[in-house]
């Protein structure tokens, strides 16, 4: 089966420091990915790249066959990209309703009209968060706008969705639904790219996982080979023994 | 003002609780519009209908603005060049024979253009330096028309109608226009691209991230703000029958555009127009009275507006309803 | 035109850059800092100018010994602006619309005052050195550009040094690159925002008294000069003062040689031509001004 998305020795340089050094992987269709790191390893950075609202230094990224890449984000979106972000950034004027609905009118093109606003309704639905609808979006808890970053981006009608530590911060039950409807939506036939820095998170949800540490991509393979690797240990335990996380 | 947020997409109106209170608002704009039209059948005299005229005209500049100004957030300090350009393009065109039909819509097209030229390169910068280089765009072509002498360079153009001067027709060709503007800002808000603009002010780039073109949705507003003010321009020249660079294409005009909405509540539906109400009833006053001082009290009220009440009038009202609502609220748990 | 004219130009293109350059550096240092876009700096261009003029004309005080005085007085108003206004408004990584309306606001108010104490009339300052010709051979360069050039130049090389060889100059450079970072390092954000307001200041107050020596003036004249430092700042960039001299430069020549082909009177479409050049022709352009790069978490 052809990759979904074929990352080509991605380079990044911000004024002369490398954020992501020659990373390249291939994502099969349909699978969840794991992408993990230290803190500072490129993997937000990477994410960008990807989302389209990061033109790289060098290197290739090919979506479906086509060429990505020029720095524009929204046409990675109509093409079938989109991400989350670390840190919620609703549209505070706007309802919750409003929110979603936006990423439901500009996203990859829907059949019909009445689709996009059926797609709306359905997502708030689906994460929860119906009650809400027409609530401020300034006005809601952090759990609340997590949930609604990942509903705004659903509404998007992704192929490949780049979920950016959507679970940081939130309680373990919080978390747990949040994994659930990943599972949910990866049945549903979309591509999830999922960076964490939390270890136990990853293992339990994807298929696959990609390693990085300093901006390169360090090893890759399924959840317990990568976890059992000793240069992945290294890179977390690292030598100044800082961030330790349970395998 | 991306800081204190204008009421959103939905809760325009949401404001008022009571349905008694929210078909009053509703239906203030219509009886409004009537009781202008009907006005003239009063015999208020000329001086009102002049001083009604002017605010028109100013309502549509202001409502105009606020479609990328308030709407979009991209500030521009240079709407005087949309206006001059609407006046000149229509002072041309009637003088050639034109019908005021043609000669309006006409002057708002090349407007329109021109704020293509302006938006095409500004558009890449954000939000405040956008602004600042809308000043040079506005300097820069009064600078231009002050020397081209096709149009009467610095001593102005005349416009040479036949047939006498209706006051009333200037009147109903503003209020028309009027009329138009506040519609289309009806349905630019609750359009796409209301929300589009609406998401770019919040976070240009989180909306970029859902697929928005947010370049592309600038240089829409832009273009519809900048043909209606060209309008306004128009109409405006043709009641004046002479303008001038000094005039048409001053820094104060810029001023006042951006002044009004910000005074009524920036973002909004109607706070332009009732910013425009108030700008256009005092300014005279204000200038007549103290002719030395009005930068200064613009100036300060621009100032007190920025720490006090960000969302000028409307938020004003806004508050106060919300606090008739909980003296309600408590009055009635008393029973 | 022959080589000597040529080489005239090009002089006169110099001296004027070094006085752009000061003009610049105090929305720069502004804006890196703060990140607040400086509207009034327009008004304290005029305020400084005045300042000068009436120092000269009241106490018979040198020009150039009333731009040294315009500093410290400057920097002080400066510092009481941004005690009275500045400090209130919300902090940002980003411009805001807020401090832009502040701030266009605070350049109505201070342009009102110009016109209050001065009316409209153009003033101007003779000195001695205003129609004192230098000539080297076949080249005549007008003194007084020369001395304000030679002016402008010594105060940015004062700022530059500042900023690169004193404790409080290292603080400055931190928090441009990264507020929230220098916070933690222990600047204190707020003194040090207040400080560097007020040089920002002195700098536009200096920087117009220079311009009063070389031109005419009256109470709106920022505006012009507000939009050239802002073209300048698009130019050259906001990382270091090197980019304002190279932006500067650029300016100075397009306009100096621009009056060969236009009237005098186009020079602000000049400046805005030049702008709108720049943008089309720079889109990698200048970091922080453009379509932000997003910076990762």
């Amino acid at each position: 089966m052809a990759p979904i998305l074929k990352v080509d020795r991605v380079t990044m340089h911000f004024a002369g420091l490398a954020a992501v050094r020659e990373v390249s992987f291939e994502l099969e269709p349909g699978r969840i990915y794991g992408l993990i790191g230290p803190n500072g390893a490129g993997k937000t950075t990477l994410l960008s790249i990807i989302a389209g609202s990061l033109r790289p230094t060098s290197g290739s990224i090919l979506f479906e066959g086509r060429a990505l890449g020029k720095g524009r984000a929204f046409e990675a979106v109509h093409a079938g990209i989109a991400r989350t972000h670390q840190i919620p950034r609703p549209f505070r004027a706007l309802s919750v309703m409003a929110n979603v609905e936006v990423g439901a009118s500009f996203g990859r093109k829907a059949k019909s009209k009445t689709q996009e606003g059926n797609d709306a309704s359905r997502i708030l639905q689906w994460v929860g968060l119906s009650h809400l609808a027409q609530t401020s979006a300034a006005n809601l808890s952090v759990g609340d706008q997590k949930r609604l970053e990942l509903a705004r981006t659903l509404a998007a009608r992704p192929n490949l969705l780049l979920c950016d530590e959507i679970c940081s911060g939130l309680t373990a039950s919080e978390t747990a639904a949040v994994l659930r409807l990943l599972r949910e939506i990866q049945q549903a036939g979309t591509t999830i790219l999922y960076v964490e820095h939390d270890l136990k998170v990853i293992m339990s949800l994807c298929d696959h996982v990609i390693v990085m540490n300093h901006g390169s991509k360090l090893v890759e393979g399924p959840p317990q080979a990568v976890q059992n690797d000793p240069a992945v240990i290294e890179a977390y335990i690292g030598k100044n023994g800082d961030q330790v996380s349970e395998a | 003002m991306a800081q204190a947020a204008p009421p959103g997409m939905n809760e325009v109106g949401s404001a008022h609780e009571s349905s008694r209170g929210k078909l009053f608002a509703r239906s203030l704009p219509f009886v409004s519009v009537v009781l202008l039209v009907l006005l003239p059948l009063l015999h208020p005299g000329p001086e009102i209908i002049r001083l009604l005229f002017i605010t028109l005209v100013w309502i549509t500049a202001s409502v105009a603005w606020n479609l990328i100004g308030g709407f979009g957030g991209q500030v521009s300090f240079g709407f005087a060049v949309f206006y001059g350009l609407g006046a000149y393009t229509t002072a041309l065109a009637l003088n050639h024979g034109i019908s005021s039909w043609i000669a309006f819509p006409l002057g708002g097209f090349v407007a329109s253009l021109a704020s293509l030229l302006v938006g095409l390169p500004t558009f890449r910068l954000r939000g405040p330096y956008f602004a600042i280089a809308t000043i040079g765009a506005s300097e820069a072509v009064r600078v231009i028309m002050t020397n081209v002498s096709l149009t009467g360079g610095a001593s102005g153009y005349r416009i040479m109608e036949t047939g006498a001067f209706h006051q009333l027709e200037h009147f109903y060709s503003a209020l028309a226009l009027a009329a138009v503007v506040v519609a289309a800002s009806i349905l630019v808000e609750r359009s796409k691209l209301g929300l589009a603009l609406v998401a770019i002010r919040e976070d240009e780039d989180a909306a970029s991230d859902l697929g928005v073109n947010p370049y592309r949705a600038k240089l829409m507003a832009h273009s519809l703000a900048a043909a209606l003010t060209g309008a306004a321009g128009g109409v405006y020249a043709r009641y004046a029958a002479f303008i001038h660079p000094q005039g048409v294409f001053a820094f104060s005009i810029s001023v006042a555009i951006l002044l009004m909405p910000i005074i009524g509540g920036v973002g909004t539906i109607w706070g332009p127009v009732i910013g425009a109400v108030v700008y256009g009833l005092i300014h005279e006053e204000l200038v007549a009275s103290f002719p030395q001082l009005h930068l200064l009290l613009y100036g300060s009220l621009l100032i007190l507006i920025v720490f006090f009440e960000p969302r000028g009038i409307m938020g004003l009202l806004g508050r106060w309803f919300n606090a008739m609502q909980r003296r309600r609220r408590l009055s009635g748990s008393h029973s | 035109m022959n080589a000597v004219d040529l080489l005239n130009l090009t002089i006169a293109a110099l001296l004027l850059a070094g006085v752009y350059a000061a003009m610049s550096v105090g929305m720069t240092i502004i804006y890196g800092v703060m990140k607040i876009v400086n509207l009034a700096h327009a008004g304290f261009l005029m305020l400084g100018a005045y300042f000068v003029y009436q120092l000269n004309s009241s106490f018979g005080i040198d020009p150039l010994l009333g731009v040294v005085l315009a500093f410290p007085v400057f920097f002080l108003v400066g510092m009481a602006i941004h005690w009275l206004l500045i400090r209130r408004l919300p902090t940002s990584d980003q411009p805001t619309l807020v401090s832009l309306m502040l701030l266009f606001g605070l350049w109505l108010v201070l342009q009102n005052l110009g016109y209050l104490i001065w009316g409209n009339a153009d003033r101007a300052i003779l000195t001695r050195w205003t129609f004192w010709v230098w000539r080297i051979g076949p080249l005549s360069i007008p003194g007084v550009r020369l001395v304000v050039f030679g002016a402008a130049v010594t105060s940015v090389a004062a700022l530059e040094f500042m900023l690169h060889r004193t404790w409080f100059g290292r603080a400055v450079r931190a928090l441009m690159q990264d507020r929230d970072a220098g916070r933690i390092v222990g600047i204190n954000v707020d003194q040090t925002a207040r400080v560097v307001f007020g040089v920002g200041i002195a700098f536009a107050g200096a920087a117009g008294g220079l311009l009063a020596m070389l031109y005419s003036f009256s109470p709106d004249f920022g505006g012009a000069f507000l939009l050239r430092a802002f073209v300048i700042i698009v130019l050259g960039g906001l990382e270091s003062f090197a980019g304002v001299a190279i932006g500067a430069l650029i300016l100075a020549l397009v306009e100096t040689f621009s009056i060969l082909i236009l009237p005098a009177s186009y020079q602000p479409a000049v400046a805005f031509s030049l702008l709108v050049v720049a943008l089309v022709v720079l889109p990698e352009g200048v970091a922080g001004l453009w379509h932000r790069r997003h910076r990762p978490a």
